[in-house]
């Protein structure tokens, strides 16, 4: 038997660093390298965001559904500076960008139960993000790549049965190579997800 | 065609004196009303003076000179040309037609390494000679790994042809007061600063992200204007414009500080040929050096440093939209 799922919601993506540095001027001493002088330092981040949802799944087997989907929000770059002897620490707010991600995923559903309605699964998959920094002037393109686990909760319906209405939620951990980053570095980010689906 | 005698005589100073400074500004000249740059429209072809300094042989400045033009030359987002065109018994400074660099014995101007002047048509800005000076009353190396106690001539070189090419003073760098009331040099952000590294340093040789951006603006490569950004804004107090604040850009991902200074009483400014991607901008006051030696008008220095509330980005082949920076009274 094979059925379509359609999912749509909301996903809050945690905060993530993407870099130290330290604007620096030459040193005035005597050698080839003279140690730098250092005028601020800054810590930027890519700061939580809420991002709109959807999916589209398809079954396998009972147990395995192959799904695809895209996410779109709008994170905020900020940067924080601090060592500069003539200004005291603060927290700038960043740029906006539009974050669009496109992704495909394998679900699992684990053999456990309880009840008819509530089915826990495990998620693993990988996608391309794609992040246009402010006024769409400048693009930025990377990988993601997470695992997780969740649940699906049937309102209607359950999940032996072809038609049904409910709700998935799921907690992953993200690893994201590429995009904007100061750093060029693989960053670890978590996501918290809700959506409504529909099982056709 | 009319000419005029530029009278740019800009210096680069030792230690322990006040000093004119600007940005990685730009040299121009009013023209119709406006200001326009003044540039080379052919290649640089110079002389070598055949005079000695003490130690330090013409032959010697021919190869210094050498080493620096090869060094603005290599910047791959400008195109500069310099060709050498042999030594010569005309000193600096002559109004001969041709662009002659050397050692002067000026003593009077014991705390002027060396200077720049311009012979420029003033119909279109063009530079039509320049002559550069080094003040033979110094002691200069023009050993590889620099001599403790002398000036590296190649470094100096270096920076007397920042001049010769168009480029102006840069305020990026940070100073301290001297028991004598002068300055010394305590980092820079360019070979453009206007106070020189102190005496066996050879750091200055290396031209910085700030003089790239400069020569990349006056002498852009083909494919420079559209393959860099810009960022342009607006520094005020009070709502009011603040003429000569300082703005530096600093680019997170490669570490480039460019800077340049609000010119005009909207407290407007402008840095190009950034490369693009995002920015943090930086305001401060012209505070590491004499502000009324270099702008003819009055200038505010009275405000803290501050920075742009927001990373601004340089879009790449245009510039981004205008931002306000406030400052506050110290």
């Amino acid at each position: 038997m094979h059925r379509l799922v359609l999912d749509g919601g909301v996903m809050w993506s945690g905060s993530y660093a993407i870099g130290d540095r330290s604007a620096q001027l030459r040193g005035n001493a005597a050698g080839a390298s003279p140690s730098p002088f250092t005028l601020f330092s800054t810590s930027s981040e890519v700061g939580p965001t809420a991002s709109a949802v959807v999916r589209v799944g398809f079954t396998l087997t009972p147990r395995l559904v192959i799904e695809g989907g895209g996410a779109f929000g709008r994170p905020r770059v900020r940067a924080a500076i601090a060592q500069d002897a003539e200004a005291g620490q603060q927290q700038l707010e960043g740029e906006q960008l539009q974050q669009y991600l496109i992704d495909a995923a394998l679900v699992w559903h684990l053999p456990m139960r309880w009840g008819t309605r509530l089915r826990p699964f495990i998620i693993g998959g990988g996608g391309y993000l794609r992040q246009l920094h402010e006024e769409r002037t400048l693009v930025e393109t990377g990988q993601l790549y997470y695992g997780g686990v969740g649940a699906r909760y049937w309102f209607h319906g359950g999940s032996g049965t072809t038609r049904g209405v409910g709700m998935r939620g799921e907690v992953r951990a993200n690893l994201r190579r590429e995009g904007i980053d100061f750093e060029d570095k693989t960053r670890v980010f978590p996501t918290v997800a809700v959506h409504l689906f529909f099982s056709l | 065609m009319r000419t005029a005698i530029g009278l740019l005589f800009v210096a680069l100073l030792v230690s322990g004196a006040t000093s004119p400074v600007d940005a990685y500004l730009k040299l121009g000249t009013p023209v119709d009303g406006r200001v326009v740059d003044v540039t080379w429209r052919t290649p640089i072809r110079y002389f070598v003076s055949d005079a000695d300094a003490g130690s330090v042989s013409a032959n010697d400045l021919r190869g210094a000179v050498s080493r620096a033009s090869a060094t603005w030359q290599a910047v791959p987002s400008a195109t500069v040309r310099f060709e050498y065109q042999g030594m010569t018994a005309s000193v600096p400074g002559m109004v001969d037609g041709r662009t002659t660099l050397g050692f002067l014995d000026r003593p009077e101007l014991d705390r002027v390494l060396g200077a720049t002047s311009f012979l420029i048509d003033t119909t279109d800005g063009a530079i039509v000679e320049a002559d550069v000076f080094f003040n033979s009353r110094f002691a200069w190396s023009v050993s590889a790994g620099g001599t403790p106690g002398r000036v590296d001539l190649e470094a100096v070189a270096l920076h007397e042809l920042g001049h010769l090419l168009g480029l102006s003073h840069s305020a990026l760098g940070e100073t301290g007061l001297t028991g004598t009331g002068g300055r010394r040099v305590i980092a820079s952000g360019s070979v453009m600063f206007p106070i020189a590294m102190a005496a066996g340093t050879i750091v200055d040789r290396v031209l910085q992200a700030d003089d790239r951006a400069g020569i990349s603006d006056l002498y852009p490569a083909a494919d420079q204007l559209a393959s860099t950004g810009g960022i342009t804004g607006r520094v005020t107090k009070h709502g009011q414009g603040l003429l000569g604040a300082h703005v530096v850009a600093f680019n997170p991902e490669t570490g480039a500080l460019v800077a340049n200074f609000a010119l005009n009483a909207n407290g407007e400014f402008a840095i190009a040929r950034l490369e693009p991607g995002p920015y943090i901008l930086r305001v401060e006051p012209l505070d590491d050096a004499e502000a009324d030696s270099f702008f003819s008008t009055a200038i505010d220095v009275d405000f803290r440093v501050a920075y742009a509330t927001r990373m601004v980005v340089a879009p790449k082949g245009g510039a981004s939209a205008p931002i306000e920076i406030k400052v506050l009274p110290k």
